[in-house]
């Protein structure tokens, strides 16, 4: 062959290869079995993060040029230029079940292969135990790293503040400020398309520390009491410290005059009949059982499909919300796909339930009852029951769960009137600041307002106004009675104390709060 | 033993040539699918081993890119017969780097240790032919070079 024919003859295989492989990716695009959506473009995924590129808003058509159907797909809209855009964000790494996941999986996006579940495994279980045993070191390693480059862990607590059962609580804020910026005020004095810009924002989402696997993980205390929850692939990344208390103490609606009826006990199946017998309803008596009573769910069951050693009994709704409370254990909402697009979730408490008419972040559920029938394969993916145990809870059962349930009452407010406002004579002069701010300059009870200080909407707060991230949309408004007991704080935990949630909502809502004023609300959240 | 590759005076045997052209192929269009996020099935191993390399310090599509515009790259060598000496060292490189899912993952690669490999771990394994085959493209072209200065 001579060497001309050669370089022809490569050339052409290169041109028939890049057109080839170029075409061959437009048709893959947005088709089944890819998790790229059709809009992305590999070539302006990058060039277009942290550029301000305007909306192309295209000149209005004649009215009679408008086709009778749409065509064209409807562009993600958003106030502040390009915030949340598709265009700015990468697509998802393909990944196999185990391996780790970016802690910044807030910049990512792309479909799931499928929305099913399946209990294959890619390897063995003694390779799933392996592989575990060589990458968690490495990963907890580089966890807790991230964690400390997040925040600032100090381990202060707020003088004389305790939780209901005596924990102390933790001083704020702890969340890192961006090199250059030397105070939460100089922050807050930018604009949120600066802060994004100059990617500033110290309060981006947190997520599971290893979401391919993701679900449950559980606190370094309740891990401690509970070593049959220890996972082989990942531990919890936030410090005990910063968790709730455990056990927490537990109030019922029913008897105030008990005060905590636990004695200071975690309330297991082994003892509920000793505690509650003579106190609770029949009714109740069968809700609290099932409320203990653990079940298969998904990693945590009998079969090879599992993140324990063991062969494991399941999880117990009372595992994560213990004494009806929460031990701040993790898990992802079920509400989205794929997995890495769920956003994790840190157990909120079951106190006060009674008066919430929206249920979890997301999924807008409005009965205890109902909540007890879903929640357990918190994959929302009915499908894997078959394989790793169904549960099977008849509806009057779970309407007993739900029973149970709405007799867990907040804690004690001793500072607080039935109209919910600080009762002047209990009240410090900084209490009541906050209390003035709360319902004037800071707006909060334009959202939590009542007796659970909940207004019980979703709200979009649009955080992504402030960092490149695929938007988290509408979330619940939390309640606030009774907060200084569960941090951390938002859906995601991402706020380990009440200091960084008055700044997290004084840059969101731009209340353009001083010092003192956010430590006054500090103050009055903590009486609530 | 005849070796008809290198054998004396008589015109050489086309298969390098063809050889030179199907490695070339190989890699540009196996590095050329990197390009494109989700299209190419070696993106799971190669990601694994590529971020674990890097201690998880960079993202697995940035590492696959600079993969795929290696790969293309010695491609694009091999195809067009240019710049071999770089070539060599970026072949061989990339060559051990290719073994590295048997060692670092053998949870994926092999269905049962040692002796039963899984479909992607014949794929890697296989690539002893190409290091036989790129040594037997190279290494004439290279001592031609370096011995007629
Ligand atoms: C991971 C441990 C875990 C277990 C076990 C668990 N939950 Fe939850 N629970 C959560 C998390 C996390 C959420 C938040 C979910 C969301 O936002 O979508 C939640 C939310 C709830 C809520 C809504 C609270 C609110 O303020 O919106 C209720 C009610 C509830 N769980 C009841 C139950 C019941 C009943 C069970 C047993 C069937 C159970 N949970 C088991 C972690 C757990
Ligand atoms: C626009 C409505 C709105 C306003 C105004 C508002 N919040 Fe919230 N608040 C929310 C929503 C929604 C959430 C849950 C967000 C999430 O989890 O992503 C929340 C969550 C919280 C939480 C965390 C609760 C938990 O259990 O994790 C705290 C603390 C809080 N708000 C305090 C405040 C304070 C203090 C103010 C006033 C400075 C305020 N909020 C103003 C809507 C609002």
């Amino acid at each position: 062959m001579s060497p001309r024919i050669e370089k022809l003859l490569a050339a052409a295989v290169v041109l028939v290869i890049a057109i080839g492989v170029g075409s061959t990716y437009e048709r893959y695009r947005g088709s089944a079995l890819s998790r790229v959506p059709e809009a992305y473009s590999p070539s302006v995924a990058r060039a277009a993060v942290g550029a301000n590129a305007a909306e192309s808003s295209e000149v209005d058509a004649p009215a009679d040029a408008v086709p009778p159907t749409r065509r064209e797909s409807v562009a993600p809209a958003s106030g502040d230029a390009l915030a949340g855009n598709a265009q700015e964000l990468l697509i998802y790494p393909t990944l196999a079940v185990g391996m780790r996941t970016p802690f910044d999986l807030w910049r990512y996006y792309g479909r799931g292969v499928t929305s099913f579940g399946s209990p294959a495994m890619p390897m063995r279980f003694e390779q799933w135990m392996d592989f575990h045993a060589k990458q968690k070191p490495a990963l907890m390693a580089d966890v807790r790293e991230y964690m400390d480059g997040r925040f600032d862990f100090t381990g202060e607590a707020i003088p004389g503040a305790h939780m209901s059962g005596g924990k102390p609580i933790m001083k704020g804020p702890i969340s890192r400020l961006p090199a250059g910026v030397d105070s939460f005020e100089e922050l807050a004095a930018l604009s949120p398309s600066e802060i994004r810009e100059r990617d500033l924002f110290p309060f981006k989402p947190l997520a599971h520390p290893l979401q391919t696997t993701a679900h449950m993980l559980f606190p370094e205390a309740w891990v401690e009491a509970h070593p049959e929850h220890a996972r082989i692939d990942v531990d919890m990344d936030i410090p005990q410290a910063y968790l709730p208390e455990f056990p927490p103490p537990m109030f019922l609606t029913t008897h105030k005059e008990l005060g905590d009826v636990t004695g200071g006990r975690e309330v297991t199946l082994d003892n509920f009949f000793e505690i509650f017998d003579g106190l609770l309803s029949p009714e109740q008596m069968e809700g609290l059982k099932e409320l203990l009573r653990p079940s298969p769910t998904t990693w945590f069951n009998h079969t090879d499909h599992r993140v324990t050693a063991e062969p494991s009994r399941g999880v117990a709704c009372f595992d994560c919300h213990v004494n009806g409370h929460t031990n701040g254990a993790i898990e992802l909402g079920p509400d989205s796909r794929p997995n890495l697009a769920r956003l994790r979730v840190d157990t909120p408490t079951m106190r006060g339930n009674y008066n919430l008419m929206q249920l979890s972040s997301k999924r807008s559920i409005r009965s205890m009852d109902h909540f007890s029938e879903v929640e357990e394969y918190f994959d929302g993916d009915p499908g894997m029951q078959q394989a790793i145990g169904p549960r099977a809870v008849k509806r009057e059962v779970t309407n007993r769960m739900g029973d149970m349930n709405s007799i867990l009452d907040f804690p004690p407010a001793p500072k607080l009137d039935p109209l919910m406002r600080l009762i002047p004579e209990r009240a410090t002069p900084a209490e009541l600041r906050g209390e003035a701010l709360f319902h004037g300059k800071a707006k909060c009870s334009v959202c939590h307002s009542g007796p659970a200080f909940v207004d019980d909407y979703l709200h979009d707060l649009r955080v992504e106004r402030f960092y490149v991230g695929r938007p988290e949309g509408p979330i619940k408004t939390f309640p606030l009675r009774g907060i200084k007991d569960s941090p951390p704080y938002l859906h995601d935990g991402r706020l380990p104390t009440l200091h960084d949630s008055v700044e997290f909502f004084n840059l969101v809502l731009g209340l353009q709060l001083s010092p003192d004023e956010k430590n006054d609300l500090v103050d009055y959240l903590l009486c609530l | 033993m005849a070796d008809p590759v290198h054998a004396e005076g008589k015109t050489p045997c086309p298969s390098p040539t063809l050889l030179r052209m199907a490695l070339g192929v190989t890699y540009f269009y196996f590095g050329f699918l990197k390009f494109f996020p989700d299209l190419s099935v070696a993106e799971v191993l190669a990601g694994h081993v590529l971020t674990s390399l890097s201690s998880h310090s960079m993202d697995a599509r940035s590492l696959l890119l600079a993969l795929a515009v290696l790969e293309c790259a010695i491609g694009l060598g091999f195809l067009f017969n240019v710049c071999l000496p770089i070539v060599t060292v970026l072949f061989f490189l990339h060559l051990c780097g290719t073994f590295l899912p048997l060692f670092l993952l053998p949870e994926l690669t092999f269905k049962f240790l040692p002796f039963a490999p899984t479909l992607d771990g014949q794929y890697i394994m296989k690539n002893v032919v190409f290091a036989a085959a790129g040594w037997t493209v190279l290494s004439p072209e290279l001592r031609r070079r370096y011995t007629s200065e």
